[in-house]
C-alpha cells in the first residue's frame, strides 16, 4: 500500500488523451458531442525507467503529451500544469510488440469443396490464377479493432502488433496497429509494413496446389511472373496480384512455416530470388540450429511450447516418439539456444491457444536460458526494426509513441504486475490493486468489536485471518477485491454467525473502511488500519512454489548438444560434428578383409579378397592388403562375408514431406522432390540397415506429366541438401495410365483432361508441343520464363530424363511414338509390369526398365503383370532394376531381385545387379555407383551371407567411405534409445506430478506414398 | 524297377510345364526326397507312401527294403529334391477377391456391425486367377476369411485345388472373425483436425460396450434349446461358445491384446486365436499363460513405431517360438491375396531373425493345422494325414530355390505351375523373342 495516488486519476483518464495543437495530429472524423481535446502534459516521476533492453534510468521521469513521448531522463523539468504520476517504486517498460497477430482481421472463410475438383480459382476479377495467391490482400483495409481481444492483449503487456490475414501463400499485406480503443484511422501506425508468405494454400479450393512441393513451385513461378509483369511493357494482360506483387517487395517479407525443414524451403526460395525472409518459424528451429545460423535470416519464434504427455501407463508411453519426449524437453529453449548462437529473433504468442500461457512460456523460456535482456528485446526493439517501425516504437525515446507499461517492478519476475498499459498516450489500467499489495497487519474495528487481521496473497487471490484480544484463535476470513472494493466475510460469536463486510481502499493512511451487516443483521461501520507488513515467511507461498520449480527446473536445462541428427530414433548427437566434418573431409579408411566381393564388373565374384577404402572412394582390391597405420582406419574382418555395391531403389518414395504427389494438373512438370526432401524420414534408417546406399525419390503418378526427381544417398542424419548425390542428372516422373485417368480416384474425379488414354497422349504431345514453342522464344525480350515448359524443354535437349510410370503395352508404345514424334527418348519404364510384352521395342529404342518383381491383381491394368517379367526384360538385353515404391520392400530389394532367379532364372549375379548396377545405369550414376571398382565411390555393403539369400543381413552399410550403419552396434544403438526414453520418461512423470499439462499419446501412423 | 522308376521320373516332370491336372493317383511312392515334415523334423532319403489321397506312411532309408514297387502305380525319384507339407495362408482373402480397384471383383466385406451369419464359404471362388500361382510357390490351402466390421463373417478353409467350393472345402465354417475395438490410433497426417481424443475414447468404451452386449446376449441364446424366434446371428455364434468354431481376434497393439485376452477369459472362448499381435513381444508372458494361439501379421512389414526395433516384425516369430507359444504366419493386410505366395519367404525372413528353418516352415505348416483346427487333416507329412504336399528343387523358404514342380492336393499331382497364367505368358513371350524357357 505504497502508493494509492494513481487510483483516483483511474477515472479521469478513461477517456483519450488524444488531440493535440494546431500543427499536429489533426483528424479527418466528427465526433458526436462535445469534442474532448486536451494537450496536457503527463509526467511519471520516480520512476524506473527501461528506455531500451539497453538502458536503464534508475529513477527518472518520462513526459509524454499527445500520445508521444516528449522526454525520458534522470531530470526532466515538469511543464506547468503536467499531471503527475509519482510512481515510486515501479517501473516503465516500453509496451511489448508482437510482430505476428491476427489481432482485428477477420478469418479467411472456408468454403466446403464443391463435389468435382475445382480447377480454377474462385476468385472473381483480374487477380492471380491461382487462388492461394492473394498479393492484393490488404490487412488494413478489414482491420477493425476488437475491444475484448485488445484488452486481453493488453493485459499481457503488449501495445503494437502486426496484423496480418493468415490464410494463403501469398497472404497480402500486414499492418502495424497499436491496441487502442479508438478509431480504427488512429490505430494504425503503418498501412503496409510487411508482405506475408507461407507454403499453405489455407482456404483456397482451388485444387493447385495439393502439396508442399506444388506451394514451392507456385511462388517460384509466381515471383518469375510477377517480374515478367513489372519489366515487360508489351504485355497485353493486366494483373492486380501480380502488380501488388512487386509493390509489396519494397516491404519486410515475412514467410511462416510449419517446421524447421520448411525454414530451409523458405530459405532456399529466398536465396533463389535474393529475398530477405523474415522466418515465422515453428519452435522446432534449434534442430537444426546451425542451418539457421548460416542462412542470416530473421526469426519470429513462438512462445507455444508442447505440453507433456502422460506417460503414467508404459503401453500408452509407447505410443510417444523420442521426437516428441525430446521436443517437450528442449523446445522451451528454442529462444535461449537462438540468442547464444546470436541469431536475431522476435517472440510472438500467436501460436499460443490460451492467452494466459504467454507469460507462463516466456518465463519458461528465460528458465532455460533466454536471458531477460533479450527476451524484452525480442519483444520490442527486434520486432520494432523488422518491421520498419523502430522510429514509433520499441523504446522509450524522445518523439515515439507513448507505448508504455507501468509495472510493479521487473518485467520477468515472476511476482510481477503490470499495473497500466498506455497505448498512444492512452491509459487503460490492467490491474491497479494487485492483491500482494494489501498484505499486511491491520487493526480492525467492526461496530464496537476490535479485531486482528492479517491479509496475505494466494496468487491472486487473497486471504485473511481474523484474531481478536479476546479470542486469540485464528479464524479463516475469506477476502474478495474487484477494483477497489473490498468484502470480508468470517464466522464470528459462539452461534457462528457470519459477518459480512463491504467497503473501499482507502487511499492515506493505509485504510479500508465500508459498512458491515452482523449476523444479527445489525449494519455497522468498519475500518481496518494499516499497522505493519507481513514477515518474509509470511509472504506469497505460490511464489515460492515458483522459485523452488524454477529451481529443480535449472538442474534439468537440455543442452544444444542433446540434440540428435536426425532429431528422431536412431538420431545421433554426433553426426553434426564427427560425421559431417569426416564426410565433407572424406578422411576415413575402411580397409575389409577376405571377402567375398560381387563386383557387378567382369571379374564377376571374387572370393578372398581385401577391399581398401579411403576418402569415400575403393582405392584397392587385391589379395592382401596390409592395415594402414592411419590410426583413423578401420579393419573388418569380412571372413564368410560378402561385400556388394550398395543397393539403389530406382522408385522410391521415402524421405518426402508433403505428399508425393502434386495431384492436381495434368502437367506438373514444375515441382520438384528435391525441395521437400525430409531428413528424418525413419524410412532412411531402417532402409539403410537393409543395405540401401541410394534412392531415386520420384513424384507419385497421379499426373501424365509429375514432377521432377530427387537422387539421395541415405546420409542419415544430414541435412536435405547434403543428401542430394551431387552433379547427379535430373530426372522427372511421367505416367501413364489408370492413375493418370484417375480411374480409382473415386467418382467426383471424372472432369480433369485426361480420362482416357486417347487423353494422355495429346497431354504429351500439346506438353510437348508447348515446350518446342517455348524454346524458340525464350531468349527473345519480353517471354515470360515458365518453368513448368523448362523442365521439358530440359528433357528435349537430354538435360532431363523421364522414368515413367506405366503398366499396359498400348500406354507404352504409345509413349514411345510420342518421343520419336517429339524428339524426346523415355530413359526407364518403372513398373513396366507389361514390359515383357514390349521388350523388342524397348530394346530398340535403348529405354530401361525398373519393375517390381511379383506384384499384380491389384487393379485391371496390371492383370497380365508376371514375375517373369525382370528375367524376360535381362534376357533380351535392356537395362533392368527391380524396385519397391514402398518403404517395406525397400528394406528387401535384395530378396526382390532373389525373386529373378526363382521366375526366370536368372543367374545371381544377374540378379544382384537389378537392385545396385541396373538402377545406377537407369540414373547415370554407373561411374561412380553400382559397382565395386577401384575409384568408385565407396558406397558399399557387407552382407552376413550371399546378398540374395532369405537369411542375408546387412551387417554393414557404407556411403562415401563412411559406415553410416554398423549391425554390431544395433544392440548398443537400441539401448541407447530406450535409456533415452526412459530418462525422458521419467523427467515427463516429474513434470506431470509437478502440475504441468500433459496430453495423451496416441499411437500415430504414418501414411506411405506409393505409386 | 529301375526302367519303371526312370520312365515315371519323365512323366511326372513332364508334367511340371503342363496345364493338366492327373486324377487323384491310387498309390504314389515318393522316393529319396529330403522330406520336411512340418512338424520339426526331416528325413533324409525319405519314402513317403500316399494312397487314396492320403499318406500311408513316411519313413527313412531303412524302409527300402519293405518297398514293392509293384505296389503303386506311380513310382518318383527325389533325389536332391525336397518336400514339404503343403503351405497353408491363413486369414486370407483368396478366392473372394480378384482385383482390389474393382468392385465388382470383390467379395469379402458385407454391410453391418455384427455379420457372424455371414460365410466366407459360398462365395469362394475355384476359378481365381490367383489360385495357380499360390501353388506355383507351394501354397496349396488357404483360409478365407471375411473382413469388415466389428464381426466380418465366418471362415473357411479350402484346398487349392477344386471345381467348385463344394470340392475345394477342407473345413467349412472353422471360425467367427472379429476385429476386437481399437484403443483410439490416430491417423497421420490428418487434413482434417481429428476428433479430440476424449471423444474416441468415449466411441471406444462404446465399441467395447456393444461388443460385450453382443457376446452375452449371443451367449444367452446358446443356452436356450429352443429359441421363441430364431436369431440367425446368434445362431452363427453357437459354435463360438461350444468351442466347435474358432474366434479369430484381430488385435495388433498392446492394449487392445491385453482387452482382448480379457475378452476371451470373460466368455471363456474355448477356441480362442489372437490374429495380428504385432505388439505380442511385450507380452509374452501374458499370452503363454492365456494358451490362445497367435496368428502373427506379416514378416514383411514395419514396425509399428518409429522408436520400435527396426526389426522386430522380422524377429517376432522368434521371439514368440522362444516364450513357447503356439503361432503360425499369416499375410493380411495390402493386395493380400496376391501376396499370399510370399508366405514362404515371410517364414524365411524368421528364419533368419530367430527362429530354425524347420520351426520357420512349421509357422506356415503345422502350427497353422493345429490352429485353424485341421491338424487332423493337414500341415504335416505324417501318416494319416491328406497327401497335400509339394516337391521343390530347392529350399522353399528362399526365393532363390523356392522351386516346387510337383504337387500333390489330396493325392491328386500336379505340376506346380499348371493353369498359372502368368507362367503361360511367361511361355508365350519367350517363345515370340526366342528366348529360353527357365524351368
Amino acid at each position: 500500500m505504497k502508493n494509492k495516488g494513481l487510483l483516483f486519476l483511474v477515472f479521469f483518464l478513461a477517456f483519450g488523451l488524444g488531440a493535440s495543437d494546431s500543427c499536429r495530429a489533426q483528424e479527418t472524423f466528427q465526433v458526436n458531442g462535445v469534442y474532448n481535446k486536451n494537450h496536457m502534459y503527463y509526467a511519471f516521476t520516480n520512476a524506473r525507467i527501461c528506455v531500451d533492453c539497453e538502458k536503464v534510468i534508475e529513477k527518472g521521469t518520462l513526459l509524454i503529451r499527445d500520445g508521444v513521448i516528449v522526454e525520458a531522463g534522470e531530470k526532466v523539468n515538469l511543464p506547468k500544469g503536467a499531471v503527475v504520476y509519482d510512481l515510486n517504486g515501479k517501473t516503465i517498460y516500453p509496451s511489448l510488440i508482437d510482430m505476428y497477430t491476427g489481432y482485428g482481421i477477420p478469418e479467411a472463410k472456408k468454403i466446403p469443396r464443391t463435389y468435382f475438383p475445382q480447377y480454377e480459382t474462385s476468385t472473381k476479377g483480374a487477380y492471380d490464377w491461382n487462388q492461394a495467391i492473394k498479393p492484393e490482400f490488404n490487412a488494413v483495409s478489414v482491420f477493425t479493432a476488437d475491444k475484448k481481444a485488445a484488452e486481453d492483449y493488453r493485459k499481457m503487456g503488449f501495445g503494437t502488433v502486426l496484423v496480418l490475414q493468415k490464410d494463403g501463400i501469398a497472404r497480402g499485406s500486414a499492418a502495424v496497429v497499436t491496441l487502442g480503443d479508438a478509431r480504427e484511422n488512429e490505430l494504425v501506425i503503418r498501412d503496409k509494413a510487411a508482405a506475408c508468405y507461407s507454403f499453405d494454400k489455407g482456404s483456397s479450393t482451388q485444387e493447385y496446389p495439393t502439396s508442399l512441393m506444388g506451394s514451392i513451385a507456385l511462388m517460384r513461378q509466381t515471383y518469375l511472373d510477377a517480374k515478367w509483369y513489372q519489366e515487360n511493357s508489351r504485355k497485353t494482360e493486366f494483373n492486380a496480384s501480380l502488380l501488388a506483387w512487386n509493390t509489396l517487395q519494397l516491404l519486410p517479407q515475412v514467410f511462416e512455416v510449419k517446421d524447421k525443414l520448411s525454414v530451409l524451403r523458405a530459405l532456399k526460395i529466398g536465396k533463389e530470388f535474393g529475398i530477405n525472409y523474415i522466418i515465422k518459424g515453428a519452435g522446432d528451429e534449434y534442430q537444426r540450429l546451425n542451418d539457421m545460423k548460416e542462412s542470416g535470416a530473421a526469426f519470429i519464434l513462438p512462445l507455444n511450447f508442447p505440453n507433456a504427455y502422460d506417460v503414467e501407463d508404459p503401453y500408452d508411453a509407447l505410443n510417444v516418439s523420442l521426437q516428441e519426449m525430446k521436443n517437450w524437453e528442449m523446445a522451451p529453449a528454442n529462444p535461449a539456444y537462438f540468442e547464444k548462437k546470436s541469431i536475431s529473433f522476435a517472440l510472438t504468442a500467436a501460436d499460443s491457444k490460451d492467452k494466459a500461457d504467454f507469460w507462463k512460456n516466456l518465463r519458461k523460456a528465460i528458465a532455460y536460458g533466454l536471458s531477460e535482456k533479450q527476451a524484452l528485446k525480442a519483444l520490442t526493439e527486434t520486432p520494432a526494426e523488422l518491421l520498419g517501425v523502430s522510429d514509433k516504437v520499441g523504446r522509450l525515446k524522445k518523439g515515439m509513441l507513448a507505448n508504455f507499461i507501468v509495472c510493479s517492478g521487473d518485467l520477468f519476475d515472476a511476482k510481477n504486475k503490470i499495473y497500466q498499459n498506455w497505448v498512444q498516450g492512452n491509459l487503460y489500467v490492467i490491474g491497479e490493486s494487485s492483491a500482494s499489495e494489501l498484505g499486511g497487519n491491520y487493526d480492525l474495528k467492526v461496530g464496537a468489536e476490535t479485531y486482528f487481521l492479517k491479509i496475505s496473497a494466494d496468487g491472486d487471490r487473497l486471504k485473511g485471518i481474523i484474531s481478536s484480544a479476546r479470542d486469540t484463535s485464528k479464524i479463516a476470513a475469506s477476502i474478495g477485491l474487484e477494483g477497489t472494493v473490498i468484502t470480508i466475510n468470517f464466522v464470528q460469536g459462539l452461534q457462528k454467525e457470519t459477518v459480512r463486510l463491504s467497503g473501499t481502499i482507502v487511499e492515506n493512511p493505509t485504510a479500508l473502511n465500508g459498512r458491515a451487516e452482523l449476523g444479527s443483521g445489525e449494519w455497522v461501520d468498519w475500518k481496518a488500519v494499516y499497522q505493519s507488513g507481513l514477515k518474509e515467511s509470511e509472504k506469497q507461498d505460490a511464489e515460492k512454489k515458483l522459485s523452488v520449480k524454477a529451481d529443480s527446473l535449472k538442474q534439468e536445462i537440455p543442452k544444444i548438444e542433446q540434440v540428435y541428427y536426425p532429431f528422431c530414433a536412431y538420431g545421433s548427437p554426433e553426426v553434426d560434428k564427427s560425421l559431417w566434418t569426416r564426410y565433407k573431409e572424406r578422411q576415413h579408411a575402411i580397409l575389409i578383409k577376405n571377402v567375398t566381393v560381387w563386383t557387378n564388373d567382369s571379374a564377376g565374384i571374387l572370393q578372398h579378397k581385401d577391399v581398401y577404402v579411403n576418402g569415400g572412394r575403393i582405392v584397392r582390391i587385391d589379395n592382401s592388403i596390409t592395415p594402414t597405420k592411419d590410426a583413423f582406419a578401420v579393419v573388418i574382418d569380412g571372413t564368410g562375408k560378402h561385400l556388394t555395391p550398395g543397393v539403389i531403389d530406382e522408385h522410391s518414395h521415402i524421405a518426402i514431406s508433403g505428399d508425393a504427389n502434386e495431384g492436381s494438373h495434368a502437367v506438373t512438370s514444375e515441382v520438384r522432390i528435391g525441395d521437400v526432401i525430409d531428413c528424418e524420414d525413419i524410412a532412411i534408417y531402417r532402409e539403410l540397415s537393409s543395405g540401401v546406399t541410394a534412392c531415386q525419390l520420384l513424384h507419385g503418378s497421379a499426373n501424365p506429366i509429375g514432377g521432377q526427381s530427387a537422387l539421395i544417398k541415405l546420409r542419415w542424419g544430414l541435412s536435405p541438401e547434403a543428401m542430394k548425390i551431387e552433379s547427379a542428372d535430373g530426372y522427372i516422373k511421367f505416367a501413364l495410365g489408370e492413375n493418370v485417368k484417375q480411374s480409382n480416384w473415386g467418382d467426383s474425379f471424372v472432369t480433369r483432361f485426361p480420362q482416357t488414354r486417347m487423353g494422355v497422349e495429346q497431354v504429351y504431345y500439346d506438353a510437348f508441343t508447348r515446350a518446342k514453342e517455348y524454346e524458340k522464344n525464350w531468349n527473345q525480350k519480353g517471354v515470360r520464363r515458365n518453368l513448368q515448359l523448362e523442365a521439358l524443354v530440359e528433357v528435349l535437349n537430354k538435360k532431363r530424363f523421364i522414368t515413367c510410370h506405366s503398366y499396359v503395352q498400348s500406354e507404352i508404345n504409345m509413349l514411345m511414338h510420342v518421343g520419336d514424334s517429339m524428339g524426346f527418348k523415355v530413359n526407364t519404364f518403372t513398373h513396366i509390369l507389361e514390359g515383357y510384352k514390349v521388350a523388342d521395342k524397348m530394346k530398340e529404342h535403348g529405354i530401361g526398365g525398373s519393375t517390381f518383381a511379383d506384384w499384380w491383381a491389384y487393379k485391371v491394368e496390371v492383370k497380365d503383370a508376371i514375375p517373369y517379367n525382370a528375367a524376360i526384360l535381362s534376357r533380351m538385353g535392356i537395362v533392368t532394376a527391380v524396385n519397391s515404391d514402398d518403404p517395406e520392400m525397400g528394406r528387401r530389394l535384395n530378396q526382390e531381385a532373389a525373386k529373378a532367379v526363382k521366375y526366370g532364372g536368372l543367374s545371381e549375379e544377374e540378379a544382384l545387379k537389378l537392385c545396385t548396377l541396373n538402377p545406377a545405369i537407369l540414373l547415370h550414376l554407373d561411374k561412380k555407383l553400382g559397382r565395386v571398382r577401384v575409384g568408385n565411390d565407396a558406397d558399399l555393403v557387407l552382407w552376413s551371407d550371399n546378398p540374395l539369400a532369405i537369411n542375408a543381413k546387412a551387417e554393414k552399410t557404407i556411403i562415401d567411405g563412411l559406415i553410416y550403419y554398423d549391425r554390431s552396434k544395433d544392440e548398443q544403438v537400441f539401448g541407447d534409445l530406450e535409456k533415452e526414453r526412459a530418462r525422458l520418461i521419467q523427467k515427463m512423470i516429474r513434470a506431470k506430478k509437478a502440475g504441468e499439462k500433459t496430453q495423451k499419446p496416441e499411437l500415430k501412423q504414418t501414411r506411405n506414398y506409393d505409386e | 524297377m529301375t526302367n519303371k522308376l526312370a520312365l515315371l521320373k519323365v512323366v511326372a516332370f513332364g508334367l511340371l510345364f503342363g496345364t493338366a491336372v492327373m486324377g487323384q493317383n491310387k498309390s504314389v511312392l515318393l522316393m529319396n526326397g529330403t522330406a520336411h515334415l512340418g512338424n520339426g523334423k526331416v528325413i533324409e532319403n525319405s519314402v513317403i507312401e500316399i494312397k487314396d489321397g492320403k499318406i500311408v506312411s513316411v519313413a527313412g532309408v531303412k524302409a527300402f527294403a519293405k518297398i514293392n514297387p509293384e505296389d503303386y502305380d506311380t513310382i518318383i525319384q527325389l533325389a536332391g529334391k525336397q518336400v514339404y507339407p503343403g503351405i497353408i495362408a491363413p486369414n486370407s482373402t483368396v478366392g473372394l477377391i480378384e482385383m482390389e480397384a474393382v468392385r465388382a471383383t470383390s467379395d469379402f466385406a458385407e454391410v453391418g456391425l455384427m455379420n457372424p451369419n455371414v460365410r466366407s464359404e459360398t462365395s469362394y471362388n475355384t476359378e481365381s486367377v490367383i489360385i495357380p500361382t499360390l501353388r506355383t510357390n507351394g501354397v496349396l490351402i488357404v483360409q478365407a476369411c471375411p473382413r469388415g466390421e466389428r464381426i466380418p463373417g465366418t471362415s473357411s478353409v479350402f484346398n487349392l485345388y477344386g471345381w467348385n467350393w463344394e470340392d475345394a472345402l477342407l473345413k467349412g465354417d472353422d471360425g467367427v472373425e472379429l476385429n476386437f475395438p481399437r484403443w483410439p490410433v490416430e491417423q497421420l497426417p490428418v487434413s482434417e483436425a481429428p476428433a479430440p481424443v476424449i471423444d474416441r475414447r468415449q466411441l471406444y468404451e462404446k465399441q467395447v460396450q456393444e461388443l460385450r452386449k453382443f457376446f452375452k446376449d449371443a451367449r444367452a441364446y446358446a443356452e436356450v434349446d429352443h429359441p421363441e424366434e430364431k436369431n440367425l446371428r446368434f445362431e452363427a455364434m453357437k459354435g463360438v461358445f461350444s468351442g466347435s468354431e474358432r474366434l479369430y481376434i484381430h488385435a495388433d497393439y498392446a492394449k487392445d491384446i491385453v482387452a482382448a485376452l480379457g475378452f476371451v477369459k470373460e466368455f471363456q472362448i474355448k477356441s480362442a486365436v489372437l490374429v495380428g499381435a504385432k505388439d505380442a513381444w511385450l507380452l509374452t508372458g501374458m499370452i503363454k499363460e492365456s494358451g490362445v494361439p497367435v496368428m502373427l501379421g506379416r514378416v514383411h512389414d514395419l514396425p509399428a513405431r518409429e522408436d520400435d526395433d527396426k526389426e522386430i516384425p522380422y524377429k517376432l516369430p522368434g521371439i514368440l517360438q522362444k516364450a513357447g507359444i503356439l503361432f503360425c504366419l499369416q499375410n493380411q493386410g495390402d493386395m493380400e491375396a496376391m501376396n499370399a505366395r510370399n508366405l514362404p519367404f515371410q517364414a524365411g525372413t524368421a528364419a533368419a531373425y530367430g527362429l530354425t528353418k524347420e520351426e520357420a516352415l512349421m509357422a506356415i505348416t503345422g502350427n497353422s493345422a493345429k490352429i485353424l483346427g485341421i491338424a487332423d487333416r493337414v500341415g504335416t507329412l505324417e501318416t494319416g494325414k491328406d497327401a497335400t504336399l509339394f516337391i521343390s528343387a530347392g529350399d522353399a523358404l528362399d526365393m532363390r530355390t523356392n522351386k516346387p514342380e510337383l504337387v500333390f492336393i489330396q493325392g491328386r499331382m500336379m505340376g506346380a505351375n499348371a493353369d498359372n497364367v502368368q507362367r503361360v505368358l511367361y511361355e508365350k513371350y519367350c517363345r515370340k523373342y526366342n528366348i529360353a524357357i527357365s524351368q
